[in-house]
């Protein structure tokens, strides 16, 4: 909003003193303008049109209509890799958070050291979407890893945690659930938010811990929790690393781990059907835009703004 | 008001700056050819495979450039999955890199769309490379790959873990697939902590098992001709060997197929038996410490027709797009014909294909290059021609035939069940 009012106050001093603004921002941000073009929309704008073609990345692409995207209904891998990512960012995300604004809420009561905690919290969202993690997650899980060797330690003989396509997709989430860190960081500000009278307002009307939590720390802090989500049901829908490091880029075993970014890449690099692959591309983008827009829709009913 | 003429210099800077900028990049996109037939050239060469390779072509490239002021051969490289990523996108790009290594299930994809020039207009001198494996590289007439070696299905057991179960080497002239599995069966249970067999379904694995049973997976023509039945018993038999225990569970199966060369059972001494191209003999041994030995194909005396053959290892190919057909040619021809190239290379793109080079490398070569080479000649009255070159679309094999395994020795579908739906997805990803 701010920036929204310093805008007006410009305006009013005069059309030529505006004029030269105008240029000096358009010079500051030609660079960034540069990049969204050549870099952003640009390729955006192209991969539509290639989403009505035919295109092997070798040969010219010819025009098809709507046939990449009819041919997206009666292809059951893809309506599997669909499954894959619903449930990853279904279950993923709110599990996700849930550790999220635990872990914030401890480090909230003041514990001595706070700084040196937030930074070992937090490097798992700096290191979990890297290569080198899902690499050690994939030696961590392996069926000699580290996990059944502790398990072996009592008696468990654990499964191939990674290669056996019952439990691959559940070691991806978990993996994702550990790198709660960015929304703890937020969670953790926005807590610092709330003021401290409300709570001693409710102790001394003698509530309890959980109703305090459901009463005033959630109400006070929805908006917060509804920038979480929205921004990691984002990110979780275009999950790939992960899935591509710890399946060895196959989505196997048996597609249990096939996100749809990663069909995507298959289906554009591996099979060379590009027109196919940018076709899915705008499918995820039209699925991200309704899952926001109904996170926008329903906040109306649940996230409560003090001022 | 001395800030204005500033600003209004800034932007006038900028937009010279910019349009500058636009022009340079322009020009070096439209860069005239006729320069490079006297004055110095760079060409880009391009492959993929491990540590060793790297350090031995790079050898040979900088020998070369040593040799040729004028030429500057530049080498890119990477592992096999992300080197087709790129390598698709670079020639999408109109960046292909002037000299390929080129695989054989690659090599219609690329040929077929003319990415790859006629190597029959280069001056390369070909004339001690066997007719018939030079042929490999033909598409449609055209030869679109140079073959750098030949190499040749087999089995590759671990002597120290036979020892330590107790188990004698088996007679590979005459072993059958159930030899297979009871020697299996004897190293998994000696108590050794070794797997005794390990389960192969690459596309290497079905070629063999089908030529076994007298079938094939494509015709001449590229289109998939397998039969239903061998594709069943190609998976019953995968399945026996995991269930009877002379193979891993299947978990440990998916692993191990996923695992770099230096991580597999066989190479961690976990293994008695795997399947193997001769030629990596030498880099599994020196990962497993000790001299590993090469055994023919089970079945293969039981069955209709041998299944082993000589396959190209891998090829050269040259971009159509090249600016530099004259170095590139220059360039192959020191990769194929010198000695000084071949000393350095060895057995690392396959048993050399050019003859006289076999020949002359021989007193460079380790005791298990060796091993690889004989290997090669002892089985020359058992090999079949190799089947026809993959079709176009054809190198996704390798993940269909992968989902359809782990699927059934996950007992998520029958081998029964699995037969047709592979052959229609198999035949529906290649390319009309």
């Amino acid at each position: 909003m701010s920036a929204l009012s310093e805008l007006g106050k410009l305006k009013g001093q005069g059309s030529k003193s505006e004029g030269r603004d105008t240029k000096a921002a358009l010079v500051f941000l030609g660079p960034w303008l540069v990049g969204l073009v050549a870099i952003t929309l640009g390729p955006m704008l192209i991969s539509l049109y290639l989403s009505f073609t035919d295109y092997n990345l070798l040969q010219e692409p010819t025009f098809v209509g709507l046939d990449n995207f009819v041919r997206m209904f009666e292809d059951a891998r893809l309506l599997n890799s669909l499954r894959v990512t619903f449930i990853y960012v279904l279950v993923g995300v709110p599990l996700q958070l849930a550790v999220a604004l635990l872990i914030a809420m401890v480090l909230d009561r003041g514990i001595r050291g706070l700084p040196f905690y937030r930074s070992v919290f937090y490097l798992p969202s700096l290191l979990g979407g890297s290569v080198a993690v899902a690499i050690l997650w994939k030696q961590i899980f392996g069926t000699t890893g580290l996990v059944n060797q502790f398990l072996a330690l009592i008696g468990i003989e654990g499964p191939g945690w990674i290669s056996d396509p019952n439990t691959a997709l559940s070691t991806i989430i978990l993996l994702h659930i550990w790198t709660f860190g960015s929304p703890m960081i937020i969670f953790l500000a926005g807590l610092r938010q709330i003021p401290h009278m409300y709570y001693e307002a409710a102790q001394v009307d003698g509530a309890s811990k959980v109703s305090q939590f459901f009463r005033i720390t959630l109400p006070l802090l929805s908006p917060i929790i509804f920038f979480n989500l929205v921004l990691q049901i984002v990110g979780a829908f275009q999950s790939f690393t992960q899935a591509f490091i710890v399946s060895g880029g196959t989505g196997g075993p048996s597609d249990s781990t096939m996100f749809f970014t990663l069909y995507l890449y298959q289906k554009g690099f591996g099979q060379f059907d590009m027109g196919y692959a940018s076709a899915m591309a705008w499918v995820l983008l039209l699925i991200i835009g309704a899952f926001t827009a109904i996170n926008f829709y329903a906040s109306k009913f649940w996230v409560f703004y003090d001022d | 008001m001395k800030t204005q003429p500033t600003r209004r210099k800034l932007l006038q800077w900028s937009a010279t700056a910019a349009a500058s900028a636009l022009l340079l990049t322009g020009c070096g996109a439209g860069a005239n050819p006729a320069a490079e037939e006297t004055g110095p050239v760079t060409i880009r060469f391009s492959w993929w495979g491990g540590d060793a390779r790297q350090k031995a072509t790079q050898k040979v490239i900088d020998a070369f450039n040593a040799e040729n002021p004028n030429i500057t051969v530049v080498g890119e490289y990477g592992d096999w999955n992300g080197y087709w990523d790129k390598l698709a996108t670079q020639v999408a790009a109109n960046d292909a890199p002037d000299i390929i290594q080129m695989d054989e299930k690659y090599v219609r994809e690329y040929g077929d769309r003319g990415a790859l020039l006629d190597l029959k207009k280069l001056n390369l001198d070909t004339s001690s490379i066997e007719g018939d494996t030079l042929k490999s590289g033909e598409v449609d007439g055209k030869l679109v790959g140079l073959v750098t070696g030949v190499a040749t299905y087999c089995i590759i057991a671990n002597p120290a873990v036979l020892e330590k179960a107790g188990v004698a080497m088996p007679d590979d002239s005459t072993w059958s697939w159930d030899d297979y599995k009871k020697i299996g069966q004897q190293v998994s249970q000696s108590g050794a902590g070794a797997t005794g067999v390990g389960v192969g379904y690459s596309d290497q694995d079905l070629y063999i098992w089908a030529r076994q049973q007298g079938d094939r997976l494509y015709d001449e023509s590229g289109k998939v001709v397998i039969k239903p039945e061998t594709l069943v018993s190609f998976w019953k038999n995968i399945q026996d060997l995991s269930k009877s225990g002379a193979a891993a569970k299947p978990s440990v199966i998916m692993e191990n197929a996923t695992a770099s060369l230096n991580q597999t059972a066989i190479a961690k001494n976990q293994m008695g038996f795997s399947g193997s191209f001769n030629t990596q003999l030498t880099a599994y041994s020196a990962a497993s410490g000790q001299p590993l030995k090469l055994l023919r194909l089970p079945g293969e005396s039981q069955a209709k027709e041998p299944g082993a053959y000589y396959k190209a290892s891998m090829f050269w190919s040259v971009s159509s797009r090249t600016k530099h057909q004259k170095a590139a040619e220059k360039f192959l021809n020191y990769l194929t014909n010198s000695q000084a190239a071949g000393d350095v290379m060895l057995t690392e793109r396959g048993i050399p294909a050019n003859t006289k080079i076999r020949e002359a490398i021989g007193p460079k070569l380790s005791a298990t290059d060796k091993a690889a080479i004989d290997f090669t000649d002892s089985i020359a009255d058992a090999v079949r021609p190799a089947p026809p070159i993959t079709p176009a679309g054809g190198s996704t094999i390798l993940d269909i035939l992968s989902r359809y395994t782990s699927d059934i020795l996950f007992e998520r579908t029958t081998p029964e069940k699995a037969a047709q739906p592979f052959i229609d997805e198999l035949s529906s990803s290649l390319r009309k």
